[in-house]
């Protein structure tokens, strides 16, 4: 650059020209311009330090409040997992999910055969009253009348069939009255199902089961064809007293 | 401020590593769970089965054989005794009452039943005598 005095060349960082004396007006600037940007750096550089001093301690605690958060929803997780126990009917309701139009006709046969316990037991093994509403709709009147029967007919052959042995327990009170219980279930869904108009080619086995359960009655409760319309219109409590009776031969 | 974020956040990390401990004991506890020992469900079937024989109690394995045919319908290996005294007690009630209700075609299918399951009984052939004992003397 040159003087704006003398017009000799002179360096950019000389405050006076060499040559005249004459101040250097850009040099004085950039002096100046120098010393505050070096005072603005300090201050800058001070405050970012005094900063980062003081958040310090805080992002080390948040690290580690979220390590321990990330390992507690781990062990959360884990520990759910753990404490599932598999569930035994899953393989059955695969099995049946790949099998259904087979099940269900082998179902309807059992309905044919007159099998009807069999009927509830395949119903349920094979999980089609859950996974095959579409396919096994039409069963599920009869199915509902079934397992009253079902429950009936197991219950009375608990009580016959049950220990005599003075040593051992006895259930006969508990399964009087859950006999009892399912006998007074059956009839009311019998009633609810036979007035189903979808379920009509379907009320023929529902009348045979009432019929065989009627049987059953008649024959293992020693009850002639009055006794057992009695026996019915009583209570459920009423009907208990009545078998304990019989059955207890007292 | 951020003396008293640095505040908040300890307090957070004490309760933090509270439930991180006490997570620690529940999942190793859950591990113990999971890695149980376990008893062989046939085997206690077995034994119950064996039980109920002593004491007669043909009701009773009835009761187990329609629990377990609702999970399997063919029995499982081991299951098969019980399946059969169950399933020969249930066709030897049923006699009677296809009897009373005065089905010809129901008695002659479920003597044929009864007489299959009689020929599968095997060292429980004693157990099909017992039960038309019980039948034929109910009530």
């Amino acid at each position: 650059m040159r003087c704006k005095k003398c017009g000799h060349e002179i360096g950019p960082e000389e405050l006076r020209c060499p040559y005249c004396g004459a101040e250097n007006s850009y040099a004085v600037q950039h002096q100046k311009n120098m010393k505050r940007f070096k005072k603005d750096y300090k201050k800058t550089r001070n405050e970012v330090i005094r900063s980062a001093q003081s958040t310090r301690g805080l992002a080390t605690r948040a690290a580690i409040l979220i390590v321990l958060i990330i390992g507690c929803i781990i062990m959360t997780i884990v520990t759910s997992l753990n404490y599932v126990d598999p569930d035994p009917r899953e393989a059955n309701r695969r099995d049946a999910e790949r099998h259904v139009d087979e099940y269900v006709s082998e179902a309807e046969e059992f309905l044919k055969r007159g099998e009807y316990t069999e009927f509830v037991s395949f119903m349920y093994a094979h999980d089609l009253h859950n996974i095959a509403w579409d396919k096994a709709e039409h069963l599920v009147s009869v199915n509902y009348v079934a397992q009253e029967y079902y429950e009936c007919i197991e219950h009375m052959e608990e009580i016959i069939l049950r220990s005599t042995d003075p040593d051992y327990f006895d259930g006969l009170d508990t399964d009087i009255r859950n006999f009892c219980m399912y006998v007074d279930g059956f009839y009311e869904v019998l009633e609810v199902q036979r007035n189903r108009k979808k379920s009509k080619e379907y009320h023929a086995y529902m009348d045979d089961m009432d019929a065989e359960l009627r049987a059953a009655m008649r024959t293992y409760f020693s009850m002639d064809d009055q006794a057992l319309e009695e026996f019915l219109s009583k209570t459920e409590a009423q009907k208990a007293v009545i078998l304990e009776g019989i059955l207890r031969h007292e | 401020m951020n003396k008293m974020m640095k505040v908040v956040l300890d307090i957070l990390i004490v309760i933090a590593c509270l439930a991180f401990l006490f997570l620690t004991i529940e999942m190793v506890s859950s591990y113990r769970y999971a890695h149980r020992e376990k008893e062989d469900p046939i085997e206690t079937e077995l034994r119950v089965f064996e039980y109920e024989l002593r004491h007669k109690s043909y009701g009773e394995i009835i009761d187990t054989y329609y629990v377990e045919r609702m999970y399997n319908f063919e029995p499982q290996d081991g299951m098969e005794d019980i399946y059969n005294v169950a399933e020969y007690a249930h066709a030897a009630f049923m006699s009677r009452v296809y009897a009373e209700k005065g089905d010809d075609r129901m008695s002659e299918s479920n003597a044929l039943r009864m007489e299959t399951v009689r020929n599968r009984l095997g060292a429980y052939a004693y157990t099909a005598d017992e039960v038309d004992e019980v039948i034929r003397n109910a009530p």
